[in-house]
């Protein structure tokens, strides 16, 4: 049986994050689960989700929302312990996948099949990044960036204990912009070999 | 003026955070009623007894706490013991109702009494959440009916969430039908000093004629997209027994013959004298006597929280009462209506409705209860019908969004945790007109009834 292995890449707008985790689900022939987590759930429960796409990885409104009990309100809460549980049964279950963001580093602590990765990237080569992406202006490019990792921290630091991006918080946090996307990809691929290796012997 | 000042910002402090859940709700109102105590009855108004007064600690050892041989008095102010008690013990028979599996039983034997057609089930159902809210707390109530209305819609194959929306208003209106059924009417009940049997023929008759309102409402909007939806074929052996939702069969029968004690104390409490209180404490010790083995686990599920909140809510809203504070704001309701009887009345049930959709409705009606007894004595209305107005205003503005009742809250994310999450848009398109037509039907009732 072959040995599950899990990655989770946590990233900043614009670092180049999810491309990579695209890559190394290529790269290892596992699956990668991103914003379709949506449409896997909501295949696994027959039911269409297509309306809460809206409400991935972001925070709950503290005003619009309220805590009975444990019980809340707050339809991003419950999406996010939707993904939670589902994340925690397919890991339970000894697939082997890639996931995307959505508090994986911490949801998926107790899995010693998991990395956690964290990518970043500089300032300069994230803006010029998604205002090639987008065909965006410079101002636009920065504007979306900033509200992008606000949500993500905001989303991210209201479920875990650990700050979003915080290097303690994963196994390893890497500048994207210094070796660029295929290069960091292919160290992280080495990274990951080694980490299988070492618990394999 | 000191005092009043403090009053006031520890108020409106204490609801900021209760709103924002920064800090859980009932160490927000233990801290505010520190401060009450300190700053208001302390530092602005030097005053020991009103901080006696407002603990209300005494109220305990007398005789009429636990008995009354003539007719209900009103509590004093401060904190309401007769409310903390009786909710405590209701915690404490729900528990034991729960662990011998009695809600699972009694949805499952309903939905096989109706052969489990999925529009039958949706109205005895929304018929049972208005009953039982009646007699114990909605969150217990749409606890087991929202998770077996799930599990029935995925073996017949319907969508829940029309019936879970369903059973959360039926549960706020069955709670506005009698003293006991929501947190509001057992506060307004004991400190006005109103029995079991004043709500029935009151709030009750109004919450009995909204009931048809409402079932004709839901099964115009609900009743075609369940009946597409549902199975044509009912596959029975997959169906879970009622038999087999009962854990417990001894504790079962105690279980059953403990609430059925208790729905005949809480009824004839005005001819027995015996005080909700008191009721509570029975039903709580028969409780743990009866299932001593599970006692502690019992004690250990009762919701502290929530009675910690209450105790803390009771010393803030002492602090705005004994300095005056909700004379004021009574007298500002009375200037607006100009004295007028049924302005005054649309006030307050609008008033209520609308902060209810928002805020917590404990603490707004709590805060009402003495404005409503200011308007009855400075404009010589009839107290017990503002009783009512603001009885039906909170209970039911409570329907109108997903975050006014808690029995929304627990339906919403019973619902979620089976992938149905419901947003905001979504519930108020649905629940919003109900509660309009609820409130708007309560007014008029009013209206024609005691003007």
């Amino acid at each position: 049986m072959e040995k599950q292995l899990i990655i989770s890449v946590g990233r900043e707008y614009g670092s180049g994050g999810h491309e990579i985790a695209d890559r190394l689900s290529k790269h290892y022939g596992i699956q990668l689960l991103d914003h379709n987590l949506l449409d896997e759930i909501a295949a696994e429960k027959n039911l269409d989700m297509q309306h809460l796409r809206g409400l991935d990885e972001k925070h709950r409104s503290r005003l619009a929302s309220r805590t009975v009990r444990g019980y809340s309100s707050s339809p991003e809460e419950n999406l996010y312990l939707l993904q939670f549980d589902y994340l925690k049964n397919k890991a339970a279950s000894g697939e082997s996948f890639v996931i995307v963001g959505r508090c994986s580093e911490t949801i998926l602590k107790e899995y010693d099949s998991l990395i956690s990765i964290f990518v970043l990237g500089d300032r300069d080569r994230k803006i010029e990044r998604i205002m090639r992406l987008y065909e965006l202006s410079r101002e636009q490019a920065v504007w979306k960036i900033r509200e992008k990792d606000m949500k993500r921290r905001r989303y991210h630091n209201g479920h875990c204990d650990r700050k979003w991006g915080d290097s303690r918080n994963y196994d390893i946090s890497i500048n994207s912009s210094k070796l660029g996307i295929e290069g960091t990809t292919a160290l992280l691929a080495d990274y990951i070999d080694k980490r299988q290796y070492d618990s394999y012997h | 003026m000191l005092a009043q000042v403090f009053a006031v910002i520890i108020f409106i402090a204490m609801f900021v955070f209760i709103v924002t859940e920064i800090v859980e709700r009932h160490i927000v109102s233990l801290v505010c009623a520190m401060l009450t105590v300190i700053l208001v009855f302390g530092v602005g108004m030097h005053s020991m007894t009103a901080v006696i007064e407002t603990i209300n600690l005494k109220s305990i050892f007398t005789a009429g706490f636990w008995y009354l041989s003539g007719e209900a008095g009103e509590s004093s102010a401060g904190i309401n013991w007769e409310t903390i008690l009786f909710i405590f013990g209701m915690m404490v028979m729900v528990e034991g109702m729960a662990r011998v599996g009695f809600f699972r039983w009694l949805c499952m034997r309903i939905a096989k009494l109706v052969r489990y057609q999925v529009i039958p089930l949706f109205v005895t159902f929304m018929v049972l959440s208005t009953v039982l809210a009646m007699f114990i707390d909605s969150i217990t109530v749409i606890l087991f009916l929202a998770a077996v209305t799930i599990e029935l819609s995925q073996l017949l194959k319907f969508n829940p969430v029309p019936m879970i929306l369903s059973e959360i208003f039926c549960a706020n209106l069955g709670g506005s039908a009698t003293m006991c059924g929501d947190p509001p009417n057992i506060i307004i009940g004991t400190s006005l000093g109103y029995s079991f049997t004043d709500f029935v023929t009151n709030t009750g008759l109004i919450a009995g004629i909204s009931l048809i309102a409402v079932l004709v409402y839901f099964y115009l909007i609900f009743g075609r997209e369940l009946k597409a939806s549902a199975a044509e074929v009912i596959d029975y052996d997959s169906l879970p027994s009622p038999e087999s939702t009962i854990t417990d069969k001894k504790g079962f029968i105690v279980s059953s013959v403990i609430f059925a004690v208790a729905i005949v104390l809480l009824v004839t409490h005005a001819q027995t004298g015996l005080t909700v209180s008191t009721i509570g404490m029975i039903v709580a010790v028969a409780t743990l006597a009866s299932s001593w083995k599970y006692a502690a686990a019992l004690l250990r599920k009762v919701d502290y929280k929530t009675l910690l909140f209450f105790i803390g809510l009771f010393v803030v809203i002492g602090g705005l009462e004994q300095t005056g504070i909700l004379e004021i704001m009574a007298a500002f309701i009375g200037r607006i209506s100009g004295g007028n009887v049924m302005v005054m009345i649309a006030i307050i049930i609008w008033l209520s409705a609308v902060a209810s959709a928002f805020v917590d409705n404990i603490p707004f009606a709590t805060t009402m209860i003495p404005i409503i007894k200011s308007l009855s004595a400075a404009y010589g209305v009839d107290l017990s019908m503002l009783a009512w107005t603001l009885a039906m205003g909170t209970d039911i503005g409570g329907s109108a969004t997903p975050i006014g009742a808690s029995a929304n809250v627990v339906g919403i994310a019973t619902a979620a945790r089976e992938g149905y999450v419901i947003k905001w848009g979504q519930y108020c398109k649905k629940m919003m007109p109900a509660t309009v037509i609820v409130v708007l039907l309560s007014m008029v009732i009013i209206y024609v009834r005691y003007l």
